[in-house]
């Protein structure tokens, strides 16, 4: 595995010029970092899907890269707008009714914790709060209602304005 | 999902892998100055250079200065949203924001102008004086508007909200310079107003209209 920069930035300047031995190679190293890079933000259950929606806009941005300049931090960039826009549409579900299906296996409750703690810290409590509840441990808006004594559309509320305000702040970093 | 299917997906994009050209800023820049050039040929052709201009004279010293920062604030904001059209984490696009603030001089001149003079203020803000320099600077813009637009439909912006502000104020900064060249007013509160708010204008369609266009 060839996961630094200078090889990423030869293989990245192969591939603008239709190499597709070196895209190949580039995809398989870009993929396998990506995986490391979401697997601090996101639910693990979640990560290959955005892995693959983060490779298909590789390939489609692939003439935007300079190659005056490191790859790896134009790779996190495209990498950040697809995590920001999985937000942005969990937000939307939310505001659709559609925001309190389940998450699943108890570890990916410690994994998503980790991944979104710090960011958390910076919302209000309430909204932090409804964010762990529905988005993190996967309990229902009524559930989460119940638990932290919100209304359920104050939870809904909250909850789409915590996900708006993460995206902010993930975009300012 | 499983990693076989993230190998099928790579397999699938190498096989549709053509060769590229890198997007490069200063192509970019050549299409903007495209823009500003087909704006002033279009706005200058239909209405005419100001009088004096044509005369071989100067614009008086004012006018000529809010002329400059208006030119850095369209400058300065046409290279941020060139930069924003090629992503990259760490970098900084919010040098325009120091020009707009060098350009904040031009409402706060007026402002102060306006309160020792307050009839000569509201001559100025009459619409008849000046609704037609608001609707020309929108206009004259739309050459740099439009060609911002298709460089970051092309390229990748991160924040598309960002850019649709910064595409809107290089527009409006850059047709607030073309009116300039036509409108043969000499008064700040005229300038800051009616040029200012076709910069203003501009800026907020540029966040409402090209924003939402420019996801992807």
């Amino acid at each position: 595995m060839s996961i630094d920069e200078p090889s990423l930035a030869r293989l990245m300047a192969a591939s603008q010029r239709g190499d597709r031995a070196a895209y190949r190679a580039l995809l398989g190293d870009s993929g396998k970092w990506l995986a490391r890079y979401f697997a601090r933000r996101i639910a693990p259950h979640q990560i290959d899907d955005l892995v693959q929606d983060t490779l298909v806009s590789v390939h489609r941005k692939l003439a935007t890269w300079d190659n005056s300049r490191p790859f790896l931090p134009w790779l996190a960039a495209i990498a950040r707008y697809r995590w920001i826009d999985m937000l942005r549409r969990q937000r939307d579900e939310v505001e659709l009714g559609e925001g309190d299906a389940a998450v699943g296996a108890e570890d990916e409750v410690v994994h998503a914790r980790l991944s979104l703690g710090r960011m958390l810290t910076l919302l209000p409590a309430g909204q932090a709060q409804v964010i762990t509840l529905v988005k993190i441990e996967g309990a229902s808006i009524a559930e989460a209602s119940k638990i932290c004594g919100q209304s359920e559309s104050l939870v809904k509320v909250n909850i789409h304005r915590g996900l708006k305000k993460l995206a902010q702040l993930i975009e300012s970093e | 999902m499983t990693n076989a299917s993230i190998d099928d997906l790579i397999d699938d994009l190498a096989g549709e892998l053509e060769p590229v050209c890198p997007r490069r800023v200063a192509r970019g820049s050549l299409w903007v100055a495209g823009g500003w050039l087909v704006g002033a040929a279009l706005l200058l052709w239909f209405v005419g250079p100001r009088h004096d201009l044509a005369d071989g004279a100067m614009m008086p010293p004012l006018p000529l200065l809010a002329f400059w920062l208006i030119v850095a604030l369209g400058l300065s904001a046409a290279w941020s949203a060139l930069r924003m059209g090629l992503p990259g984490v760490g970098r900084d696009y919010s040098g325009w924001r120091w020009a707009g603030l060098a350009a904040l001089a031009l409402p706060f001149s007026a402002l102060v102008m306006a309160l020792s003079d307050g009839h000569a203020a509201l001559e100025a803000a009459h619409p008849e004086n000046g609704m037609h320099c608001l609707a020309q600077g929108v206009f004259a813009g739309l050459g740099v508007g439009a060609a911002l637009f298709a460089w970051l439909k092309g390229g990748a912006p991160t924040s598309p909200s960002r850019a649709g502000w910064v595409v809107g104020i290089a527009a409006g900064a850059a047709g607030a310079t073309i009116v300039a060249l036509h409108c043969a007013a000499n008064d700040m509160m005229h300038i800051a107003l009616w040029h200012g708010l076709a910069v203003a204008l501009s800026g907020v369609v540029g966040r409402v209209l090209l924003a939402p266009l420019l996801r992807w």
